[in-house]
């Protein structure tokens, strides 16, 4: 088998939580997440600004059996449909993958690692920012 | 045609071929900055592989397959862009190549993307994709246009392609239904034009249309250059002006009308 190429970044064009980040920026807080961890990162791909549309984030997805992983610039990124989001879970972890967050610093790398990030999730569709 | 008359009629031409075809390839203006610009890219490939610079840059960089690897590519690429934007005469220059195109597509009162991209495709390798896509799909906005310019002569799979703009429309109006950008391509793969450029032109395109590139099936390796111009007062989307694009050819009413204050502190 061929050796996998390494992290794959995951950034974005949508706002997140009402924030916008420049995608060169988000880039940044991803590749100095990868040098702090010492994962190999490979060259973000951007997902489509249209809301809704995770298209990229499929390709990627598609791309794992030739990656060590994903690393999204924000876990926020994810898909908000709890089912779907658990599925893309399965799928990173079923390749022997794993899916980091370069803002949280958290990271899924087996099934034990998911509750902590969809609490995350959860509390952050509650809870209300002042 | 009252509407063309203020137009010359080769500016018109010009602008029909870009709505109708969705780009337009034309020598470049500036032949001896293009050249500049070939050469010094060959220079700082060269000096990152430790290579003596070479006479020949087309050759060179047509042939730069032969003296790297895939897993050094990206080092390769980063190497030669930031040594290219470093540059204080590139980014003049490189308006310089499409100047008249732009002008007539855009208008006289630019901006332009900060850091000029370099893409490089070794025959056979997967690993430097760019799938379908449209730039405003990732921020960028509809009032932006793309000069891209290849370093080498390029043709078949070592170019890229673009969907045309008769077939654009219905195309996008599938998409919610695919999957992914990868099922979006084999959606679109037969109405697609792969544009073959020779060295010594320059392309302006659209990029709110469909366009990508896939495996490089050919014999030499493709390097390309990617800016983005738009008319300073066009609206933007998520490529902001400052962070992204900076004015290049503000005029002097321009200026006059930002600075204007109308006369005050009247009471009535």
């Amino acid at each position: 088998m061929a050796e996998r190429a390494g992290h794959r970044g995951y950034i974005g064009a949508r706002p997140l939580n009402g924030s916008r980040t420049p995608q060169h920026v988000q880039n940044i807080v991803i590749r100095d997440y990868a040098r702090r961890k010492n994962l190999h990162y490979l060259l973000s791909a951007a997902e489509h600004t249209m809301p809704g549309s995770y298209m990229i984030l499929e390709d990627i997805l598609d791309e794992l059996p030739g990656l060590k992983g994903i690393i999204c610039y924000s876990i926020f990124m994810l898909p908000p449909d709890e089912s779907r989001r658990r599925a893309i879970y399965d799928r990173v972890l079923r390749q022997g993958c794993d899916l980091h967050a370069a803002v949280e610093e958290i990271a899924i790398a087996s099934q034990a690692d998911i509750q902590a990030v969809e609490d995350i999730l959860l509390v952050n569709k509650y809870a209300t920012i002042l | 045609m009252t509407e063309t008359a203020f137009l010359q009629p080769a500016e018109q031409d010009l602008a029909d071929r870009f709505v109708n075809e969705g780009f337009v390839t034309t020598p470049a203006d500036d032949r001896a900055g293009l050249d500049r610009i070939q050469r010094r890219a060959a220079e700082l490939a060269a000096d990152y592989l430790r290579l003596p610079h070479s006479n020949d840059p087309h050759g060179f960089l047509d042939s730069i397959h032969t003296r790297v690897k895939p897993e050094d590519l990206n080092g390769l690429r980063m190497h030669v862009i930031t040594g290219l934007n470093a540059e204080p005469w590139l980014r003049p220059a490189y308006f310089r190549l499409a100047r008249s195109a732009i002008e007539t597509i855009v208008g006289n009162e630019l901006c332009m993307q900060r850091r000029i991209n370099l893409s490089i495709q070794l025959p056979a390798d997967d690993s430097s994709l760019l799938a379908t896509h449209s730039d405003v799909w990732s921020g960028d906005s509809p009032f932006e246009v793309v000069v891209w310019v290849p370093l080498v002569d390029v043709f078949r799979t070592k170019s890229m392609y673009l969907l045309p703009p008769s077939v654009n429309g219905e195309m996008q109006d599938r998409m919610a239904s695919l999957r992914s950008a990868e099922e979006l391509y084999r959606t679109i793969k037969p109405h697609l034009v792969w544009m073959d450029i020779p060295y010594g032109h320059v392309m302006v395109f659209n990029q709110t249309l469909m366009h990508g590139n896939r495996v490089n099936e050919e014999a030499g390796t493709r390097w390309s250059m990617n800016c983005r111009f738009k008319s300073v007062m066009s609206p933007y989307a998520d490529k902001r002006f400052g962070e992204f694009f900076e004015p290049i050819s503000l005029r002097p009413a321009t200026r006059i009308g930002m600075q204007y204050k109308l006369p005050g502190g009247f009471n009535g």
